[in-house]
């Protein structure tokens, strides 16, 4: 009986160790992949070629790393440990795993591995051809120094804050809209909704051509200028650098010099790609809305109306109110979209004119790839978790004024 | 007294259709007008992806095309830039892609979602907490270390490149996952005391039961590689291994002042998910509404 325990207890142990084995083999191949190495074409020609390679140039990556992995395998082996002398519970503890397996996998090679190989070389320079050698917080100071980066800074900041509200507004308006009783909803909800099945190319080079100097748009203007008697000059819109409180300053006889860059506003150019953006996102969060709406007990609005209450005043006290959650919810996604915005800067305006359509994510795509002077890995990289940092303070910024608000209803 | 309010009561009955009739009209005005706003900038596309060059920058321009260009399209179609870059070729990348990306999340979703709804183990949680956590990393410090990771296992230019990280999403788990527990634990139970394994019962009694969420991640999941353009950008440089996205790209700057040949490549483009959207709208809308009333 004694012996037999013994060696139960001696195999589980041995399980246990297989475990941490497994895991930490897994992690530890994770890790080396995810290694910064110089010039990674050539090294992984053979395999022993890329871990001398992986030796000299990222012994401290392969520590830190190595010292997490070990960190989780342990406590996999212990909870291996605990759980294998339970059959069922050994039973649920390999099921359990197995059916994650796939996903943790991915996840973790394409996103855990990548974001510390992020980290790390943010501190350090990196250009792919060279040995990794740390710099400290040079990048970022770098990266806050420069002219680029702040005034890409700039634009995304006047870009989310003024999409965010416009699109956020449109879509509880178009919502609204469409929740009353109606024929056809269907049929209009759909309609309304394919600008936003598209995607951002499509609709960027349709807008582009749209935008044109010949274009629709302006076009469109044109008559209604004339329907005013007013006589309209085409605008070329999307190569307009000048500020919109530049132009007010201006229109009033004043001037603001180049150097006060950041006091013009967003350029024309930038507006219309807002408008744009604008157009393509707000009946996505219009469906959301449109759903809560749907939600909403319609007694409320009955008891309001025996109440003498006008649909205005409904709409202000009781569906604003109850739509609170899906605001924020909006609010943040939108956030997070406009302070990331790159499909439509790189297709219709490549940054330009004058930079006023430059942002965050454009300027990490040209600074890694070296299409403005030479590849620069880690600057690249200490800019993505700038913005990181700031998608991450908005973010819980607007989650607690919300819910701070909640809590009076 | 009595006789003035039915009187009023008369004319009032009268007259409330009128009022009605005037606000249904006002209604269904602003409704069809919102709709061409939105629906507009397909409809000039298309007709101007029939016009001639000089037609289609020309100032005012017009609504309809003088003649229908046909060749216009066929031009695009015999797109060809030489070792295999054609634009069938870039048809079938983008829908190669779309699709298999698709159905892949579905199963490697559906199995982690099971997991998470289903099965209790140490870790479970855990686990769900970090999957959601990582839902708050921006795509942005991800693009360029990935792009480095893929030229290091040499899968640049190769279908992997998107297939591989492309097959767990966290949002189609989160969503399966919530899914998933409101199916009813009786079928479970039954198949259980038959002797079913954990394998079977999520083959045989989930799945089947789950088949419209499943629909609505694969859709989700096709649009979304559809018309995905910063990935395949990086990953896909070489012209062979290009998505029509991409493709379009390259039309714009190369075609700059054949504006109708690049309207073509956009509503090629536009076309399938369209139709997608216009045959399964109700899976969609359910999706989007989905991950913004539980998100």
């Amino acid at each position: 009986m004694q012996a037999q325990k013994t060696s139960s207890q001696g195999s589980t142990n041995l399980v246990a160790i297989g475990a941490f084995v497994l895991v930490f083999g897994v992690l530890f191949v994770i890790t080396l992949t995810n290694a910064p190495v110089r010039s990674t074409a050539q090294v992984t020609e053979t395999l022993g070629a890329y871990l001398t390679e992986v030796r000299t140039t990222a012994m401290p990556f392969l520590i830190v790393v190595g010292l997490l992995a070990a960190g989780v395998a342990s406590v996999a082996a212990l909870v291996v440990r605990r759980e294998w002398p339970d059959l069922t519970r050994r039973r649920a503890l390999i099921a359990g795993y197995s059916f994650l397996a796939p996903y943790l996998l991915v996840t973790l090679t394409f996103t855990v591995g990548v974001i510390l190989f992020a980290l790390y070389i943010a501190f350090t320079q990196y250009e792919i051809y060279t040995t990794p050698t740390f710099v400290g917080l040079d990048n970022f100071a770098q990266a806050l120094k420069s002219k680029d980066f702040q005034q890409s800074l700039h634009n995304v900041l006047w870009y989310a804050f003024i999409v965010t509200i416009a699109q956020t507004t449109i879509a509880i308006a178009l919502a609204v809209l469409l929740n009353t009783p109606m024929r056809f909803r269907q049929f209009f909800r759909t309609i309304f909704y394919a600008p936003s099945v598209t995607s951002s190319v499509v609709i960027t080079v349709i807008f582009v051509w749209l935008y044109l100097k010949t274009g629709y748009i302006n076009l469109f203007l044109d008559r209604v200028w004339n329907l005013f008697g007013l006589e309209y000059k085409a605008v070329d819109w999307l190569g307009n650098p000048k500020g919109l409180i530049q132009l007010v300053v201006e229109a009033s006889g004043g001037k603001i010099p180049s150097q006060q860059w950041y006091l013009r506003g967003p350029s024309v150019a930038w507006c219309a790609l807002m408008v744009q953006n604008i157009f393509t996102t707000a009946p996505t969060f219009m469906i959301m809305f449109l759903a809560a709406l749907q939600d909403i007990n319609p007694a409320l609005y009955e008891a309001a109306s025996i109440d003498g209450a006008s649909g205005w005043q409904q709409f202000w006290k009781i569906t604003l109110p109850l739509l609170r959650p899906i605001v924020v919810l909006v609010l943040v996604l939108s956030t997070i979209g406009t302070l990331q915005i790159f499909d439509q800067v790189y297709l219709a305006t490549a940054g330009g004119p004058l930079g006023t359509t430059m942002t965050p994510v454009y300027l990490v795509f040209n600074e890694a790839l070296g299409k403005q002077g030479p590849i620069q890995m880690g600057y690249a990289s200490a800019i993505a978790f700038i913005l990181a940092v700031l998608i991450f303070i908005f973010t819980f910024v607007q989650r607690r004024v919300i819910e701070r608000g909640t809590e009076m209803y | 007294m009595s006789v003035a309010t039915k009187t009023m009561t008369r004319v009032r009955v009268r007259e409330k259709p009128v009022h009605q009739t005037v606000g249904l009209v006002l209604r269904y005005g602003v409704l069809i007008a919102i709709g061409l706003v939105m629906f507009m900038p397909f409809i000039l596309a298309f007709l101007g992806s029939f016009k001639t060059d000089a037609e289609i920058i020309a100032w005012p321009p017009r609504l309809l095309p003088e003649t229908w260009r046909w060749e216009n399209w066929v031009k695009v179609w015999r797109t060809d830039l030489g070792e295999g870059a054609t634009f069938p070729r870039w048809l079938f990348n983008t829908a190669f892609l779309s699709v298999t990306v698709a159905v892949l999340e579905v199963i490697a979703c559906s199995m982690a979602a099971y997991a998470f709804a289903r099965l209790r183990f140490p870790g479970r949680d855990a686990v769900f907490n970090f999957m959601l956590g990582t839902m708050m990393i921006p795509g942005a410090v991800t693009l360029i270390p990935a792009f480095v990771l893929m030229s290091k296992l040499k899968l640049l230019n190769t279908y992997w490149s998107l297939l591989l990280p492309g097959i767990v999403s966290a949002g189609a788990i989160f969503m399966l996952t919530q899914f998933f527990k409101t199916i009813p634990r009786d079928l479970e139970e039954a198949a259980l005391i038959d002797g079913a394994s954990q394998v079977q019962i999520y083959k045989d009694v989930i799945l089947p039961l789950a088949r419209p969420a499943l629909l609505t991640v694969f859709i989700l999941q096709f649009q979304a590689m559809w018309n995905n353009f910063l990935t395949p950008l990086l990953y896909l440089d070489a012209p062979k291994m290009w998505v029509l996205n991409v493709a379009l790209s390259v039309f714009k700057q190369q075609y700059k002042a054949q504006w109708n040949l690049t309207l073509v490549g956009a509503v090629f483009n536009a076309v399938p998910v369209l139709l997608l959207f216009f045959f399964f709208s109700k899976y969609y809308i359910e999706g989007v509404a989905y991950a913004g009333v539980k998100g």
